[in-house]
C-alpha cells in the first residue's frame, strides 16, 4: 500500500461516508467527491489536527450551474495534495472560513467573496480582494452568467440588455 | 493618533510609492520608528485573466496565461501546458522537456538577478544593483535569441515547444553560463563578507520555520527557514524527473537567508542548464495536440522562481476551458508579510516587502476597470492603434499587419 492509499484508508476508516467518495487521481493527488458542508468541516479539521496536513494551498471556486463548487487543496510534509470538494447553492452561498486552521487561506477566501459572491462566515476583517472600490454590488465576475461586455467601465455599472431595455 | 497613551503614526506606503515596483498599499502604524501594525492591500493589478480564459480557446489562453507575469512567464505557460497535456493524454517528447527546463532555469536566473538588484537598491547599495542588472541582460539576450522576446518568450505549446536549439544557441548559453558563474560567485562572496550588506539584512523580516508553516509561505521564503519545498525535488515534473536538483535551504529565516538561498539557487540553475545542454536528447520537439480537450480536471504545480505555482484547469470537452485558476507563489507569500513587518523598523519596510520578491501581477492575475473623468480607457483596438502610431513616429509602419 503506498502512502496515498494509506491516507485514503485512514480517512475511510475515520469517516465511513467517504467510502467510494474519495479516489487517487494520480501520484500525490487525492480527490473527494462533493461533500456536504458538515462532512467537509469534519474531514478538514481531522486532516489538519490529526494527519499533519498543515498547508492550505488555495481554495478554487467553480461555477457548477445552480451551485458554486469549492475545492480546498491541503497538503503536509509528504507533499500529497488532498482536494476536498464541497458545494454551496447560488441562492444561499454560505460557507464557514477555515482561516482558524489555515491562515494562508484568507486571500483565497476573499476571492470567493468578490468573484463568486460566496458569503464566508468568520472571515477575518481586512481589505476586500481583488475587485476595486466602487465595483457594482451584486456583480460576481466568475459566475458564468456575468458578462464583461455589459460592464460600463466609465460609470462602473453593470447593464445587461434586459435592464437597458427596461430603462427605455 | 493615540492609543493608550502611545503616540502612533499611520503611514500609507503605496499604492504608488518609490520603493514599490508595482502597486500595493501597505498601511503601516508606527510607534516612533517601530512598526506596530501593518495592513496589506493588494488587488490593484487584477485584470480578469481567469474570466478571459473561459471565453477563448486553449491556444488563445496560452498567450493570456504567459502574460500572467512578465518575469515568470515561462513557468505559467509550462504549468498550463502540462495541465492541458494531462487532460488530453499527450506525451511531450524528451527533447522538448529538456528545452522547457533550460528556459525555466534561464528564467530563474534572470528573475533572481533582477531580485538581487532590487534588493540592493532598496538598501541603498546601487553599485550591486547595476552589476546584477548588467548580468541579467546577458540572460535576457539569450532568451531573446531563443524566443525572440526578452520576456514572454513563447517557447511552450501544447505537446512540446515551438523553438528548437541549434549548436549556436547551445554554445552561446554555455558561454554565458561560464561568465555568469564567476559573477554570481563574486556576489556570494560579497553577500557573505560585506558587512554593510549583512548589517542591513541579518535579522530583518524574520519568518521562522513555525511561522512559514502557520502562514503557508513558499519558495525561497520557506527554504530560507529550513523548509525544503522545491517542487523540482518534492514532485519532479518534465525533465526534472531525470535531473538531479540540489535544493538550497538555509536556517536564518530572515532577508539575509533569502538572499543567500537565491544566490546559491542561481549557481544550481547553471549546473542544471549545463547538464541539459550536454544531455539534450535528439528527436522531435512537439506532438500534435487536439483543439478540443476531453472533459476532466488537472491540478499541476511547478517551481517558479518565487516558489510553488499551481494551475487548475477544468475541461468540458470543447475547445475552451470551463475554468482556469492560477495560484501564483506571491499570493501564498503575502499572508506572512504582516508578521514580517511588525516589530521591525520603518526603514526596513521596503527591503522586507522586496524580500518575498513580490509579484503583484501574479498575485492579482486577473481589464483596467477603474476610471475617472480624466482617465482615458483603451480597449484592445485602441491599444493596437496607439501602438501603430507610436511605431510610426519611430519610423516603422506596421499598420499593414492584420490581426
Amino acid at each position: 500500500m503506498n502512502r496515498e492509499e494509506e491516507i485514503v484508508s485512514t480517512l475511510c476508516t475515520e469517516f465511513p461516508f467517504l467510502h467510494e467518495r474519495i479516489s487517487i487521481q494520480k501520484a500525490k493527488r487525492i480527490f473527494t467527491n462533493v461533500l456536504r458542508k458538515d462532512e467537509f468541516e469534519q474531514v478538514i479539521r481531522f486532516v489538519h489536527d490529526e494527519m499533519g496536513f498543515w498547508r492550505a494551498h488555495e481554495v478554487i471556486g467553480t461555477d457548477d450551474g445552480e451551485n458554486i463548487g469549492l475545492l480546498y487543496l491541503v497538503s503536509g510534509a509528504e507533499n500529497i495534495i488532498l482536494i476536498l470538494r464541497t458545494s454551496v447553492p447560488k441562492t444561499n452561498p454560505v460557507v464557514k472560513s477555515i482561516s482558524d486552521m489555515y491562515l494562508s487561506i484568507v486571500l483565497h477566501e476573499r476571492e470567493l467573496v468578490d468573484l463568486f459572491g460566496v458569503v464566508v462566515e468568520e472571515l477575518p476583517d481586512g481589505p476586500s480582494y481583488p475587485l476595486p472600490d466602487g465595483w457594482p454590488k451584486g456583480n460576481f465576475p466568475l459566475r458564468k452568467e456575468w458578462n464583461p461586455e455589459y460592464l460600463n467601465k466609465a460609470a462602473m455599472t453593470y447593464e445587461p440588455p434586459s435592464e437597458k431595455e427596461a430603462k427605455v | 493618533m493615540s492609543d493608550n497613551g502611545k503616540n502612533l503614526v499611520v503611514i500609507p506606503i503605496g499604492p504608488q510609492h518609490p520603493s514599490l515596483d508595482e502597486p500595493g498599499c501597505f498601511t503601516i502604524t508606527l510607534e516612533g520608528e517601530k512598526v506596530v501594525n501593518a495592513i496589506i492591500g493588494v488587488g490593484y493589478n487584477h485584470r480578469g485573466l481567469e474570466k478571459a480564459c473561459e471565453s477563448r480557446n486553449y491556444y488563445q489562453d496560452l498567450y493570456i496565461i504567459e502574460r500572467v507575469c512578465g518575469i515568470c512567464s515561462h513557468t505559467h505557460s509550462t504549468a498550463f501546458c502540462m495541465a492541458v497535456e494531462e487532460l488530453a493524454g499527450l506525451t511531450v517528447p524528451p527533447r522538448a522537456e529538456y528545452i522547457r527546463v533550460i528556459v525555466a532555469e534561464l528564467e530563474r536566473l534572470h528573475s533572481h538577478l533582477l531580485w538581487l538588484g532590487i534588493a540592493c537598491h532598496e538598501i541603498g547599495y546601487d553599485t550591486m544593483f547595476m552589476y546584477t542588472w548588467r548580468n541579467r541582460e546577458k540572460v535576457l539576450d539569450i532568451l531573446a535569441a531563443i524566443g525572440g522576446n526578452r520576456v514572454n518568450y513563447g517557447v511552450n505549446t501544447f505537446g512540446g515547444v515551438r523553438r528548437d536549439f541549434d549548436g549556436t544557441i547551445s554554445s552561446a548559453i554555455l558561454k554565458t553560463a561560464d561568465a555568469l558563474e564567476d559573477e554570481i560567485k563574486h556576489y556570494l562572496d560579497i553577500a557573505t563578507t560585506e558587512t554593510t550588506l549583512m548589517s542591513r539584512l541579518v535579522g530583518i523580516g524574520r519568518l521562522s520555520r513555525e511561522d512559514v508553516i502557520k502562514f503557508g509561505a513558499v519558495g525561497p521564503v520557506a527554504r530560507a527557514a529550513g523548509i525544503m519545498d522545491d517542487i523540482r525535488v518534492v514532485e519532479p515534473y518534465g525533465a526534472y524527473k531525470e535531473i538531479e536538483v540540489h535544493a538550497v535551504t538555509d536556517t536564518r529565516a530572515d532577508v539575509y537567508g533569502r538572499t543567500v538561498v537565491r544566490i546559491l539557487e542561481m549557481l544550481e540553475s547553471l549546473n542544471i542548464i549545463r547538464y541539459c545542454i550536454k544531455n539534450l536528447p535528439d528527436g522531435i520537439i512537439a506532438v500534435k495536440a487536439p483543439r478540443r480537450v476531453p472533459a476532466g480536471e488537472a491540478i499541476i504545480r511547478v517551481e517558479a522562481p518565487r516558489g510553488e505555482d499551481i494551475h487548475y484547469v477544468r475541461a468540458n470537452g470543447t475547445d475552451m476551458p470551463d475554468r482556469v485558476r492560477v495560484r501564483a507563489p506571491s499570493e501564498a507569500n503575502w499572508h506572512g508579510m504582516k508578521h514580517m513587518l511588525e516589530g521591525g523598523y520603518l526603514a526596513d519596510v521596503p527591503i522586507t516587502i522586496a524580500a518575498i520578491d513580490p509579484c503583484y501581477s501574479c498575485t492579482d492575475r486577473a481589464v483596467v476597470i477603474r476610471s475617472g473623468n480624466d482617465t482615458e480607457i483603451m480597449d484592445w483596438m485602441g491599444l493596437r492603434e496607439y501602438s501603430i502610431n507610436w511605431y510610426k513616429k519611430q519610423g516603422v509602419d506596421i499598420s499593414a499587419l492584420k490581426l
